[in-house]
């Protein structure tokens, strides 16, 4: 059964249709063509599909579409903001915390997400932040490198 | 699929008597969605998340009143169940990862009767109940005797969750939420042991103990004879001894995937043995004897 789903990604309104079986990570990528959110476990446990729902960081692949009703969600396209890149993503380039990149996005989410309420993260807090995330390369010393400098540069100590 | 939205919970009960039997209720969707993608697309799909009333936490008399909508997370932030309830506090604090806290909902793990739902044996020692309506009225069901099988309650196929009361723990009680998994994030439970404890007034005694074990038996269950074992005692090292070595023949796990039942049955007596070292600790100030 098709549903009609007025939503606001990126500060964009729109407004489509999508099946009641259809994920909110398949209606991103597959109906509005916005590649950047990955699909991978398709179960909610790599945070490889992390996007922002009204704030928060959820796994899109586990979340129904139809949840987008309404909602106010921001997707890794929506944080450049024309050729500047968001401070996270610089961050994440400029510690090489991006080996095959598969994760990245996701990552990049779950950790504005962090630094939109904290520029002094403890580790306690890094660790929760990004603990639904899963980085198959293993690079999480990196990761972790990235989420510092951001956070430094966000409240200009770098 | 087909897909209803119901507003109000006799209109989610008028869709689950007609589709109840096909259809599935989804809520946050980290557990149906999965289902949909990986096993069987249901009849249909009753998206409850609209009919107003059925989250926040609040409190209702003695005890707090959870809606079952209220997502882990909220549960994890609220202060007021971190203060009266921190044996909930801790299974939502471990419960797999802020992602899916942030959309998955107390009354998904509840209904969901997964053997090793996390909030669920600290629901059994807080002798929290339900509060179900059907067609034909409403009923309270304490989950003691809520679960009947893995995936399988109370709730049936056309009852809806409307309600979880907990009521505070005896004051002085001291409790704690043990789990015991690979990577601290995401992964279910092998094993989960809560034990609840009270002391007599001179804290020479064990006054009202309870264990509720997940991931070891078809059900979340509580560790009864355990738990008379170790009524009006002190706890001494024989006696913790012999109470793990029970709750380990209480439960009756199964081989999978997470580990082997022989496994189980190991970790069921050490987090017994560490859970009931700890609550008595914390509750007497003593060491056991």
């Amino acid at each position: 059964m098709s549903i009609t789903i007025v939503t606001k990604i990126n500060g964009n309104s729109i407004t489509a249709t999508a099946d009641a079986s259809t994920s909110l990570l398949e209606f991103i990528r597959d109906t509005l063509e916005m590649k950047g959110s990955k699909l991978c476990c398709n179960t909610g446990e790599c945070g490889a599909c992390t996007v922002i729902y009204n704030g928060k960081p959820i796994n899109s692949c586990v979340t129904m579409a139809a949840d987008a009703n309404g909602a106010e969600i921001t997707t890794i396209e929506g944080l450049a903001q024309g050729d500047k890149l968001h401070p996270v993503q610089q961050a994440f380039i400029d510690t090489g915390a991006v080996q095959c990149g598969y994760c990245t996005p996701g990552y990049i989410m779950s950790v504005k997400v962090l630094l939109d309420r904290t520029t002094k993260p403890t580790a306690d807090d890094i660790e929760e932040a990004v603990s639904g995330n899963i980085c198959r390369c293993t690079g999480y010393n990196k990761i972790v490198d990235a989420i510092h400098l951001a956070a430094d540069r966000i409240a200009g100590r770098a | 699929m087909e897909y209803f939205e119901p507003r109000s919970v006799s209109e989610a009960l008028s869709v689950l008597a007609r589709h109840g039997a096909e259809a599935k209720i989804i809520a946050g969707g980290t557990d149906v969605m999965v289902d949909i993608k990986f096993k069987e697309e249901p009849g249909g799909l009753v998206n409850i998340k609209k009919i107003p009333g059925l989250n926040g936490i609040s409190e209702n008399g003695a005890g707090l009143r959870i809606g079952p909508l209220t997502t882990i997370r909220e549960i994890e932030t609220s202060a007021l169940v971190r203060e009266k309830l921190p044996v909930l506090w801790e299974a939502a604090h471990q419960f797999a990862s802020l992602q899916v806290r942030n959309t998955a909902t107390i009354g998904g793990n509840i209904c969901r009767a997964s053997p090793s739902g996390e909030t669920l044996g600290p629901l059994l020692v807080l002798d929290a109940k339900a509060k179900l309506a059907f067609g034909d009225g409403q009923k309270t069901v304490p989950f003691t005797s809520f679960f009947q099988g893995p995936g399988k309650s109370s709730v049936g196929v056309d009852g809806l969750l409307t309600e979880i009361d907990i009521p505070y723990p005896p004051a002085g009680s001291k409790s704690v939420y043990l789990k015991h998994a690979v990577r601290g994030a995401m992964d279910i439970a092998m094993v989960g042991v809560a034990v609840l404890m009270t002391s007599d007034s001179g804290k020479n005694n064990i006054q009202d103990v309870r264990i509720g074990l997940a991931a070891v038996a078809p059900t979340p269950i509580r560790a009864t004879k355990t738990e008379a074992l170790l009524r009006g005692k002190p706890l001494t090292a024989a006696l913790v001894k012999e109470a793990a070595a029970l709750a380990s023949t209480e439960a009756s796990p199964i081989n999978d995937q997470r580990s082997s039942a022989e496994y189980r049955r190991w970790i069921v007596e050490a987090l017994t043995r560490n859970g009931l070292g700890q609550t008595w600790k914390a509750a007497t100030g003593k060491e056991i004897a």
